[in-house]
């Protein structure tokens, strides 16, 4: 698995509560607002999303790219880091 | 694949049918999973070259933890829900299997089974030079002699199919013509039987519609319709393009049904034939590739069918004869066929997708945009679009002319029906034909009445009119009386009294009494008395030496000539009152205006300073490096674009001295700023939570809520304007140019499309109604289609067509607009986000 970035390990190392969505790991300035536009602006919204998509990789990565225009890295980092985190508090 | 008119259970199952178990499919979700459905399709298309394929798998393998055998798999066969592991594995399985793609088309058929199970396969009739027939023809009648296609009933043929007929699967992806190849022999039974069998199956709309959504120029062939079809067309369909095949088989099969009940069989099963060919090149073609062809082939090909559907609507009864008759109805464009049709149909289940289809039909066939469809099309009281989307399932209807089929195809017209209440149609076309062309009318009258529109431009008009009727008559009459004047006042000869005197003594009495009566009589008797003094007025009568005449004998000319100056003058004069009435009234207002104007522009003003002040200060919350106040001049340089600083400087002046003594949340104070003494603004309020909900974007644009397809949206663009609804709430606007945003937003919107010429806000409807125009029916497709169904400040925006001539009416102005419109995109482009200044922002670390 690749390294994780220290957002990666901030978000995943305790409930996420009211964080914002650039707290994700991946999500940035221009990202965050992208998703905030669209009604996703809070970073357990964007989870639900990813539990409605039962956590599929594919499916997440395809939605993210849709709604947000991420990119595969930050798409890939956005999955990881929302996965770990369900790992440990889901 | 378009993905077309797919709810989100067809989308669901059709997933599961895939191997994948999809969550749940919101309108979040739903875009993605329809391009895991298409992915997903393509990977079974091509697993038969392609076998090393593992993508698509791998994904799914995600999903699924184990596999049932594929055996198991197989064996469950119709469409029962497949459990992801079953799924996966047979996909695995299948691999393995001679042309996974026939294991794949089994299992396809077999899902299908639920429903059309070849929904899949359809889309591979194009491939004409796969030589194998394609079993998925519904894994009904059509199946080869090779295959084993369970004519029996469709079910059974799912279940038998799979597992025996793997090899025959594969066949049945590719085109229709490889059917008939194989199948020839053995398909007329069995595409009788087949046809029948059809019936028992209860194919769900869905199934046709996820025939629909493969595409890609496939010949779409219903299931059933096509392996039909192609079983006894054998040869000539394979000369034909996949659709035609199909079409052909169709209508061939169609014939089969006429043929018992219909005497005229040849023309009826050309007909079929050809109106099977449109239906399965309407149905295998995306929105763009039907109408060409349709209007190749359809004009005469409908019209085909129309007659032969007409006749057959004569014959009352039979099923078929209402299958038939369906088809006539395509025949909108004869606008014969469909009031017989129709009511022939009125009874069948066939109604509703006969309507559906012709509905289709005619909007195909008639690119005008004015669609011709009538009566029919109104019971789906749906768009266009579907009939667009029936008209394939429509298609395969007819050529199943299954029972149950039909009464899914009525749900699914059911349900196409609440979703568009734009382009409802009224007036289900129970009519003789006749009407028919009338109800369209009518209905686009309908819709357009409740526009609104010409209410206010006729009443003018009409008092333009008369008025202007008054204004003529108050000249002639105004002449009529300086006419009468100008019988006065002129200088002539008198008569000398004693030469009345002298003429008739015996009179002279009367003479006497008469002049006396003149001069005790005040009035104007039309003679003047002088004396010896003309100036002098006559007292007596013994003074009395001349007569004079009131009215002057003067020429006509001179008359006129009086008359016409006093009646100009007059005239002139009343105008220049009238004139100088009207421009101080004038001036008034656009004093009035410009004040209104100017405090508005100065509240404008006040509030983004707010705005700023308060995003800074949140700013600020957050990165502590910055200093909680801004200094006024920044603030001015920022929210004033440089060449507006000259004008907008008694607003920005008038704006501070309110800020200095209404706002209690700013205050001004003089602060250092880098060794230079600034008055700064600071913002006192402690950040509220909720402040920031107030901050949710406002006339911002936010998503689509359904992907636009044939289902809910016209397949052709229909007129180059439109009346997007649900923009805005009049009641909630504030301030003068809120309008300007949603003029802004639109064009946003459509930044794509240099196509619009004219935007109208109507500030006074409930429903938010904005009404556009674009230079062409093209254009306004696009437009339709990038602002259809999208979220807009939190409302769902529909959009519908609007009659040019109707547009015109209610803005005159626009008749002349050639001009594109381009998004002005000022400081803080509305679309994207409210009163964004970047420049006051702290720059964060981009992540990205």
């Amino acid at each position: 698995m690749s390294s994780t970035s220290q957002k990666h390990k901030d978000f995943v190392a305790e409930p996420m509560g009211e964080k914002k969505v650039t707290a994700l790991a991946g999500i940035g300035d221009a990202l965050g607002k992208r998703l905030e536009d669209k009604g996703f602006d809070k970073a357990y919204v964007v989870l639900g999303q990813f539990l409605v998509l039962k956590k599929d990789e594919e499916l997440f990565r395809d939605w993210l790219k849709d709604t947000c225009s991420a990119n595969s890295k930050q798409q890939g980092d956005c999955y990881g880091c929302l996965r770990e985190w369900c790992d440990s508090f889901l | 694949m378009a993905t077309a008119q797919l709810t989100d259970e067809e989308l669901s199952s059709e997933l599961k049918r895939l191997g994948f178990s999809p969550g749940p499919v919101t309108e979040s979700t739903r875009p993605v999973y329809l391009k895991k459905l298409k992915k997903l399709r393509d990977e079974q298309q091509h697993r038969g070259s392609r076998p090393g394929k593992t993508r698509n798998s791998g994904a799914i393998n995600n999903n699924s933890s184990g596999g049932g055998g594929n055996t198991a798999v197989a064996a469950a066969g119709s469409g029962a829900a497949r459990p992801a592991n079953n799924d996966v594995t047979y996909l695995s399985n299948t691999r393995g299997a001679s042309g996974g793609r026939p294991v794949l088309n089994d299992k396809r058929v077999a899902s299908g089974g639920g429903g059309a199970g070849g929904k899949f396969v359809l889309g591979f009739s194009s491939d004409e030079s796969d030589a194998e027939t394609p079993q998925r023809r519904r894994g009904g009648p059509g199946h080869g002699s090779g295959r084993d296609r369970g004519s029996s009933g469709y079910s059974q043929q799912l279940a038998p199919n799979r597992p025996t007929g793997t090899p025959a699967t594969a066949q049945k992806n590719h085109g229709g013509v490889a059917h008939s190849n194989n199948s020839s022999p053995g398909v007329d039974g069995r595409r009788r039987t087949g046809s029948v069998g059809w019936g028992d199956r209860a194919i769900p709309g869905r199934s046709w519609v996820s025939q629909r959504t493969e595409t890609g120029g496939r010949g779409y062939e219903e299931p059933g319709e096509e392996d039909d079809i192609e079983g006894e067309e054998g040869n000539d369909s394979r000369s034909l393009n996949g659709s035609r095949t199909s079409y052909l088989n169709t209508s061939k099969l169609a014939g089969d049904y006429s043929d018992s009940d219909e005497e005229d069989d040849e023309g009826l099963s050309a007909l079929d034939r050809q109106r099977d060919r449109r239906l399965a090149s309407r149905r295998s073609h995306p929105k763009a590739a039907s109408p060409p062809h349709t209007n190749a082939r359809g004009s005469e090909s409908l019209q085909e069918k129309t007659r032969g559907a007409i006749r057959a609507n004569e014959k009352p009864g039979a099923s078929s004869l209402d299958m038939l008759g369906y088809r006539g109805e395509g025949g909108d464009e004869d606008g014969k066929p469909r009031g017989p049709g129709e009511s022939a149909l009125t009874g069948g289940l066939l109604n509703r997708s006969f309507p559906r289809r012709s509905i289709y039909v005619s909007l195909a066939g008639d690119q005008a945009g004015a669609p011709t469809k009538d009566g029919s099309p109104s019971t789906y009281s749906s768009k266009n679009y579907e009939d667009g989307n029936s008209s394939p399932g429509g298609g395969s209807r007819f050529s199943i002319g299954l029972r149950p089929r039909f009464s899914n195809y009525s749900t699914l017209s059911r349900t196409y029906r609440p979703v568009n209440s734009n382009h409802t149609l009224h007036g289900y076309g129970q009519d003789p034909n006749k009407h028919k062309h009338s109800v369209p009318e009518d209905e686009l009258l309908q819709q357009f009445k409740r526009d609104g529109v010409s209410s206010s431009g006729g009443f003018s008009a009409h008092y333009l009119s008369m008025f202007l009727l008054t204004a003529a008559c108050l000249f002639f009459l105004l002449l009529g009386f300086m006419y009468l004047r100008m019988r006065g006042a002129g200088a002539t000869d008198a008569d000398v009294v004693s030469k009345y005197n002298g003429q008739n003594q015996d009179f002279k009495d009367h003479i006497y009494t008469s002049l006396k009566w003149i001069l005790s009589a005040g009035d104007d008797v039309g003679i003047r008395l002088l004396g010896e003094d003309p100036e002098e007025p006559v007292t007596e009568v013994g003074q009395v030496l001349r007569l004079e005449s009131t009215h002057p004998k003067m020429s006509f000319l001179c008359r006129f000539r009086r008359a016409f100056f006093t009646v100009i003058n007059r005239v002139l004069l009343i105008i220049a009152v009238i004139a100088l009435v009207l421009g101080l009234i004038y001036y008034m207002k656009y004093r009035w205006r410009r004040e209104e104007d100017q405090s508005r522009q100065m509240y404008d003003m006040v509030a983004r300073i707010i705005d700023v002040l308060q995003s800074h200060n949140e700013a600020c919350q957050d990165n502590k490096d910055l200093q909680p106040y801004l200094p006024i001049p920044h603030v001015r340089d920022s929210l004033v674009q440089p060449p507006d600083r000259e004008k907008m400087k008694k607003v920005w002046d008038r704006a501070v001295k309110f800020l200095k003594a209404n706002e209690s949340r700013i205050r001004e104070e003089p602060q250092l700023i880098n060794g230079a003494n600034f008055t700064v603004w600071r913002w006192l309020q402690p950040a509220l939570g909720c402040d920031r909900l107030s901050q949710i974007p406002s006339k911002v644009w936010q998503g689509k809520a359904f992907p636009l397809d044939r289902r809910n949206s016209p397949p052709n663009s229909l007129t180059p304007c439109l009346k997007i609804r649900s923009m805005f709430d009049p009641v909630m606007e504030v301030g003068e140019n809120w309008h300007l945003a949603i003029h802004e937003a639109i064009l946003e919107k459509c930044n794509d499309n240099d196509g619009i010429v004219h935007i109208a806000v109507d500030k006074n409807s409930r429903e938010g109604c904005v009404y556009v125009k674009c230079l062409s029916a093209e254009h306004s497709g696009k437009a339709f289609k990038a602002l259809h169904g999208s979220w807009f400040d939190g409302k769902l925006v529909t959009v519908k067509y609007l009659r040019l001539d109707r547009y015109h009416q209610r803005f005159p102005q626009a008749e002349g607009c050639l001009v594109p419109l381009r998004p002005s995109g000022g400081p803080g482009s509305r679309c994207d986000t409210p009163h964004v200044l970047p420049s006051l922002l702290p720059i964060k670390a981009a992540e990205v």
